[in-house]
């Protein structure tokens, strides 16, 4: 069910929710080979849908061994911002809302979620006979205190997740009801989106009763799994809740281990020490796919990997001079050779399963003699350009990062190199707070949690967007104008967006990251587009 | 000098020489690029929790102060609290270190154990197949990569043949150490058991290069001291051979081979990143990577203070036991 009841300037609120639903849009991405994270989002609210995953279908039990870049920073749902520490605790803990392995929205500890009429705010009713891990039974004041402990400081502490749900004043218990009344700061249009991605719920007393390092290294949530055992840094085992009020997990005993290194993690799969790996890099796929116990799976992620372009400076305030850029390199080569085919390639700044994307639109075609004569058009023949770049943070960053360079650099009238950087450094660059600050030319992905383009393209390309590196007045003003319209009307205005943003070429449109994971084949598990890996919905084939 | 006063001495410096070291550590991370705040917090934050964050973790406070509160509680063992875990320091270091030195002693006995006895072998057949082989092994130890070295030992070893695990620490030293006290033999023979099964690659592999630099340096050391004359001497006064070589030749051999044991030593406590990240062993090496790339300073200072403490004590040590091997040596 869309909101169609929202008056407000959407814009100002997308710009508002911004924070909240692009989480891990930058920085989220804190494992290595670009491990990152977003949460698939879809706007609205609505009725019951039940929880579609069931664990086991012939009844047995089994053991899995997940093995992730890092380990978690720590067990407290509410204390951190990092996609392998979100992996681990969503097992315990859970949402009133979630969303199925599509990204659509699912009740979870909330049987219904509605609008209350004629207020800023929302209800959920809490479903009946759900326990704790120490046994006690969930109460409304055990979700209000969870979101009040996330969105209020005095509550507790200074959560740094406060903005993911972004226009939440607070909650309260509805008294005599089972169920709980959200309050919003304004109409919160995608007030259901935030809570169906993020918000563990965790019990009052047991929070309020132990201390903060205690907190980080137990568990008592409503989840699947209960804690057994947690050494830091090194390794934490599950076990399934037998008290779960669905079904029993079919995984028996679920435990978490980390390796930096990829070849590790590679060879840990290979030799069935470890069940799931994550971050395959390419050259590792053969192996995996040819030996007897493994294979691989792979899923398109919500992150878009980009070269932004300073509009503002020589050359690349040249039209021209970035369309040449786009058509110097030969990116169904880069996303086959260098990505391994884990990779799609983008002509425009929203992908294909995002709201907005515009199916008509195709990524520059390689095409160098276009490339040439049009930086003889544009003036900027000779021109020398270095493209900034991390190491280590998406995958395969310096070698896609190398091969860009490469091809412009074999233009004639073009001379590129690459710079390695410090994603630190890069990113305090990046956020320098206004266009001029911001390096030239540089690579960086971007995940989004709500599928939404408009999002994508706010943060990206509006002129006082986060990451922007670009002003066009009429890219502006269709984002303005898709901020005052819902549904198909406003899916058409980003369309026509997307079409300008592709004209226009404010980047060089690079690849859709694609989520590679190892798989022994003793499991079977389809890889999420959220990056979530969910032991509950396991089985064994 | 008697041995109390040298090893005060000696403490004194070495308090000196960590003492420069957190400084330089410390100093460090004011001109390194990335602010912890990036790392932990996503960029589109918003500000008031990225400040909140900031001050909570004494970020804002002038420079001498941050380094006042650090270096005043290093003395009592306080070395702070991690920024991403928010909990202490020296637990998470000292949580650390067992599996570091269990891997550098482990190392350091198998590069004894063969470097020795190889390299005194070497030296009394010069010339022959034996040397030429003992030669060829060292150059080979000295010239491989060990991160190549532990990566091919896996892919061959353990994913080949099945020998070894691939990685990962399931029972430690102290955990077998409990097993024992507790009484339950049978469960520390298996423990010793496992724990010996994966310790091998890693061992192996951190200790190969120090394997062959032991082995040159007792070749070497051995041929030039059974060119002597004392040594000649004793031939002359009849000894057997074996006694020739062994008390007289290798033990002044030893020397500086102890001096090189030593110092490596103190490497391998703190070089033993890479050999860590490749074996996915869950020691200093491990955390003092996770701590670089989080930008999780405290730990970072707390690991290298560690590890410059261990570095420190191992060269006392060695110093002390210099005079014992050699009593031409005196403490000062």
């Amino acid at each position: 069910m869309a909101d169609n009841n929202s008056h407000i300037n959407r814009r100002s609120y997308l710009k508002l929710a911004g924070g909240a639903a692009a989480s891990a849009a930058l920085a989220g991405c804190t494992g290595d080979d670009g491990e990152g994270t977003e949460t698939t989002t879809t706007a609205g609210g609505g009725n019951e849908t039940e929880t579609t995953t069931t664990p086991s279908e012939n009844g047995d039990t089994f053991d899995v061994t997940i093995t992730q870049g890092q380990m978690p920073s720590g067990l407290d749902p509410h204390d951190h911002r990092e996609t392998p520490t979100t992996i681990v605790v969503l097992h315990a803990y859970e949402g009133v809302l979630t969303r199925d392995a599509d990204g659509a929205v699912q009740t979870a500890l909330a049987t219904n979620y509605e609008r209350i009429e004629g207020e800023n705010a929302v209800r959920f009713d809490l479903r009946e006979g759900v326990t704790f891990h120490n046994g006690d039974e969930l109460t409304p004041e055990d979700v209000a205190y969870s979101i009040n402990r996330v969105v209020d400081e005095e509550v507790g502490f200074a959560s740094p997740q406060s903005d993911q749900l972004a226009g939440v004043a607070g909650a309260e218990a509805i008294e005599g009801e089972n169920a709980v009344k959200v309050n919003n700061d304004g109409l919160n249009p995608i007030v259901f989106s935030e809570f169906a991605t993020y918000l563990d719920v965790m019990q009052q007393s047991w929070v309020e009763n132990n201390d903060k390092s205690y907190i980080a290294q137990n568990v008592n949530g409503t989840g699947p799994f209960k804690l057994d055992s947690y050494t830091e840094d090194e390794v934490v085992v599950f076990s399934a809740y037998e008290e779960y009020w669905q079904e029993r997990a079919a995984v028996d005993t679920l435990t978490f281990r980390a390796a930096s290194e990829a070849s590790t993690r590679v060879n840990q799969l290979l030799q069935g020490e470890t069940d799931v790996i994550v971050n395959v890099p390419p050259q590792e796929v053969s192996r995996i796919n040819n030996s007897d116990n493994a294979s691989i799976a792979a899923a398109p992620s919500t992150r878009i990997i980009y070269n932004g372009l300073r509009y503002d400076l020589e050359p690349f305030d040249s039209v021209k001079f970035r369309q040449a850029l786009n058509y110097a390199i030969d990116l169904e080569s880069i996303v086959q050779n260098i990505l391994g085919g884990f990779g799609a390639q983008t002509g425009q700044p929203t992908l294909p399963e995002f709201v907005g994307h515009n199916p008509d639109i195709d990524p520059y075609p390689y095409d160098p003699d276009m490339a040439e004569q049009l930086v003889e058009e544009s003036g900027y023949a000779g021109a020398e350009i270095e493209l900034n770049t991390p190491v280590g943070r998406y995958l395969k960053d310096l070698e896609v990062a190398q091969a860009v360079v490469g091809y412009i650099d074999e233009l004639p009238n073009v001379t590129a190199t690459v710079r390695q950087r410090d994603f630190g450094s890069l990113v305090d660059e990046l956020l320098a707070g206004s266009i001029e600050k911001r390096p030239p030319w540089f690579l960086i992905g971007w995940g989004e949690a709500t599928f939404d383009g408009g999002l994508v393209m706010e943060a990206l390309l509006a002129s006082d967007g986060t990451l922007t590196t670009w002003k066009n007045d009429e890219f502006d003003s269709l984002l303005e104008q898709a901020g005052n319209q819902s549904g198909e009307e406003r899916e058409a205005t980003l369309q026509e967006a997307n079409a300008l943003a592709h004209e226009q070429a404010p980047w060089i449109f690079l690849n859709q990251q694609f989520s590679v994971y190892g798989v022994n084949n003793a499991i079977k598990w389809e890889p999420r587009s959220d990056e979530r890996i969910d032991a509950y919905a396991m089985s064994q084939p | 000098m008697s041995l109390s006063r040298f090893l005060i001495k000696r403490s004194l410096q070495g308090l000196f020489v960590i003492w420069g070291v957190i400084t330089v550590v410390f100093g460090l991370r004011f001109i390194s690029p990335g602010d912890p705040a990036n790392v932990l917090l996503p960029p589109d934050v918003d500000p008031e929790v990225r400040a909140q964050v900031i001050a909570e973790l004494g970020l804002n406070e002038p420079l001498y102060i941050q380094y006042w509160e650090f270096i005043s509680g290093v003395p009592v063992g306080d070395l702070g609290l991690s920024l991403v875990t928010r909990t202490p320091v020296t637990a998470r270091v000292l949580a650390k270190l067992p599996a570091t030195l269990e891997l550098a002693i482990a190392a350091t006995v198998v590069a004894i154990v063969i470097a020795i006895p190889l390299g005194v072998l070497s030296a009394t057949r010069r010339h022959e197949p034996a040397d030429y082989g003992a030669t060829v092994f060292s150059l080979v130890g000295i010239s491989t990569p060990n991160f190549w070295l532990g990566v091919m030992l896996i892919i061959v070893l353990s994913v080949q043949f099945n020998l070894f695990p691939t990685s990962q620490r399931p029972i430690g030293f102290d955990g077998i150490v409990g097993l024992l006290t507790s009484g339950n033999l049978d469960a520390a023979i298996d423990g010793f058991g496992t724990w010996l099964w994966h310790i091998t690659l890693p061992a192996i592999t951190l200790g190969t290069y120090f394997t062959a630099l032991i082995t040159r340096l007792t070749r070497s050391g051995m041929l030039d001291q059974l060119g002597q004359t004392y040594v000649r001497a004793t031939r002359a006064k009849g000894l057997p051979e074996t006694l020739v070589r062994y008390k007289h030749a290798l033990r002044n051999t030893l020397i500086p081979v102890i001096t090189v044991i030593g110092l490596q030593l103190g490497t391998l406590i703190g070089g033993a990143v890479i050999t860590e990240a490749v074996f996915a062993w869950p020691g200093l090496g491990t955390l003092i990577i996770n701590s670089i790339n989080a930008r999780d300073w405290p730990v970072l200072q707390g690991s290298l203070i560690v590890v410059a403490v261990g570095f420190v004590l191992v060269n006392i040590l060695v110093d002390a036991l210099y005079a014992y091997v050699n009593p031409q040596v005196a403490y000062d």
